[in-house]
């Protein structure tokens, strides 16, 4: 009977104020939310059929299995996943990356579990400087490692040390010897591919039996055989997985260290951002600088014939 | 002065006032006129079966536009229209790599405003995607995923796969180069996992390469199987707001 009223009619004075207060702190429902949500759905309403009247939406030639357009592209929602795809393993960047990084957004709440900075913008001490360090390091990392990848500090080695306008070759089309090339012994740098190409990995290394040294007819598979080519693994599966974990990681560390990050709101905050930040260069990327054969190209907007 | 017992009223404003909302068609439908006491219009939200998905109160920052910038409304509003504009793409469009494109051609060319409808879907689609990404970074960046509402952040994550989904196999319906490319492009990822992966593809697209099985599928997949996916976490979505006391305030 008691714990019935007390839950009916707070007994002390104190609690009584602090629900009259939360109720002061309220509206009504009709009319602040459900006239805003209806002015916000007639505003939109009406910038679609504007939008719909003046842009018509796309309609190639019919489908032709028998002709690959150049480029092909997926949706532009999953170009950032086709683009992670011309730098590791398919089976990377087409299934692991995705799988894993919506777990961890999933995760996010389980990790950062306290109140701190809940229901409003950014409110907790050093949220700004999280997001704003986030994103700049996802941009330009980002767009580091594509460069690079794209081999484009060679053409900016070549071009710094020979000026503009030089090409390598003469006008008869014969190499120009003055023109000064990116040194030889560093050609194992020219992207992350030629790690792979251009080091004289001993003959063995590609070509390993893996399969071999698991008894799989013990348990009656024989038809099991593998053969593991060591360079190729680590261009396409080691080198990128552990840029994908260390990198992230070793902001984390770094902001710790400097006193950026203290809370796991921030941390959260750093990486979120950085996330975000990385999908949207990712995808601009994707879309925007693609071309044919999906070779990086200024400006390309994207059209197939 | 009680605004029930208003003085008599003369102006043209007052007698329009009277004939929309005291007549008895308005007063079948609503059961009262309206609701302009605090109390009726708590009743109005709460005995409403589209309304009743709110509160009936409600935090007054909540309010503010730039809390939520109606994100996931909007993201809400987009599936319902989506949903009816769908419905009327249907009633020109067979499945059929025969019949596809030039439905789309002739819905696009014959159907009055039929080019209108098409594009309203789709660029409807596609900003979905974008709302439905920026309402994620309103929620996390409002810190709006911690406990109790973890879970909830769960289905809002799940609703974001079935969003990317709807539109994924949505692209495929035309049936131009666009379409059959990008769905190519798109299932290849899939079928590139180690072990699962191509059992998954064939599965996915019915055969080897993307053709008429893969057709159907992306359509029965996009017409009923996902938007009813959606509509029951959404479901689950707005019940959890509600159960987890509203919208995140700060404590
Ligand atoms: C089809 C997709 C979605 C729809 C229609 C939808 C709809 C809504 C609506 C109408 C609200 C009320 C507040 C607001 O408008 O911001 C809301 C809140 C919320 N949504 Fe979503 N949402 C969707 C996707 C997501 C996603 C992708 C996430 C996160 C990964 C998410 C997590 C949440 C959470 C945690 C809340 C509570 C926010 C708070 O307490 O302030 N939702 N959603």
């Amino acid at each position: 009977m008691a714990t019935a009223r007390s839950t009916q009619m707070p007994a002390s004075e104190a609690v009584r104020g602090r629900m009259r207060r939360q109720r002061e702190e309220e509206l009504l429902v009709w009319p602040d939310l459900v006239f805003v949500e209806f002015i916000c759905a007639v505003v939109f309403t009406i910038m679609l059929v504007i939008l719909s009247v003046l842009v018509n939406a796309v309609l190639l030639d019919q489908a032709n299995p028998a002709v690959t357009p150049n480029p092909s592209k997926a949706p532009w929602y999953f170009l950032n996943l086709q683009e992670l795809l011309l730098h590791m393993h398919p089976a990377l960047a087409g299934v692991v990356v995705p799988t894993i990084a919506l777990i961890a957004l999933g995760a996010i709440p389980y990790f950062d579990n306290d109140h701190e900075g809940q229901g409003e913008w950014l409110s907790t001490p050093r949220a700004w400087p999280n997001v704003i360090v986030g994103a700049v390091v996802g941009v330009f990392g980002t767009l580091a490692l594509i460069f690079f990848d794209a081999s484009r500090h060679v053409d900016f080695y070549e071009w710094m040390l020979n000026g503009p306008h030089r090409v390598p070759t003469l006008p008869d089309g014969a190499p120009d010897p003055t023109y000064i090339h990116w040194p030889e012994a560093l050609n194992w740098l020219r992207s992350l591919r030629s790690l792979q190409t251009q080091v004289a990995w001993p003959a063995w290394s590609t070509n390993v039996p893996f399969s071999e040294f698991i008894p799989a007819q013990l348990i009656g598979i024989t038809d099991f055989e593998v053969h593991l080519n060591l360079p190729a693994i680590l261009v396409e599966q080691i080198i990128p997985t552990t840029t994908m974990v260390g990198l992230p990681l070793l902001l984390s560390l770094v902001a710790a260290k400097v006193g950026l990050a203290k809370t796991r709101r921030d941390h959260m905050i750093l990486q979120f951002s950085g996330f975000i930040a990385t999908y949207v260069i990712l995808t601009i990327i994707g879309t925007y600088f693609r071309g044919q054969g999906l070779v990086l190209t200024p400006y390309t907007i994207f059209s197939i014939e | 002065m009680a605004v029930t017992e208003r003085p008599e009223r003369h102006s043209l404003g007052d007698r329009l006032y009277d004939a929309i909302f005291s007549n008895r068609v308005w007063r079948s439908i609503f059961r009262s006129g309206y609701p302009n006491t605090p109390r009726n219009q708590m009743l109005a939200v709460a005995t409403n079966v589209f309304l009743h998905l709110h509160p009936t109160r409600i935090h007054r920052t909540h309010v503010k536009i730039t809390h939520t910038f109606c994100l996931g409304g909007l993201s809400f509003f987009l599936f319902l229209g989506l949903t009816i504009s769908g419905v009327l793409l249907m009633f020109y469009y067979v499945p059929s790599v025969d019949r596809a494109y030039t439905d789309v051609l002739a819905l696009q060319t014959d159907v009055r405003f039929g080019q209108l409808m098409r594009n309203m879907h789709r660029w409807m689609a596609h900003g979905m995607v974008l709302t439905v990404l920026m309402h994620m970074m309103r929620v996390f960046y409002t810190g709006a995923y911690k406990p109790p509402r973890e879970f909830n952040w769960v289905v809002g994550v799940v609703l974001l796969v079935l969003t990317l989904l709807l539109s994924f196999t949505g692209y495929l319906l035309p049936w131009d180069q666009l379409a059959i490319w990008a769905i190519t492009v798109g299932t290849n990822m899939v079928g590139s996992a180690p072990i699962l992966g191509e059992p998954n593809r064939f599965v996915l697209v019915g055969g080897f390469q993307v053709g008429q099985n893969a057709l159907i599928r992306f359509y029965t997949l996009h017409v009923i199987g996902l938007p009813l996916m959606a509509a029951i976490f959404m479901t689950v979505h707005f019940w959890r707001i509600r159960r987890d006391g509203g919208l995140a305030k700060p404590l």
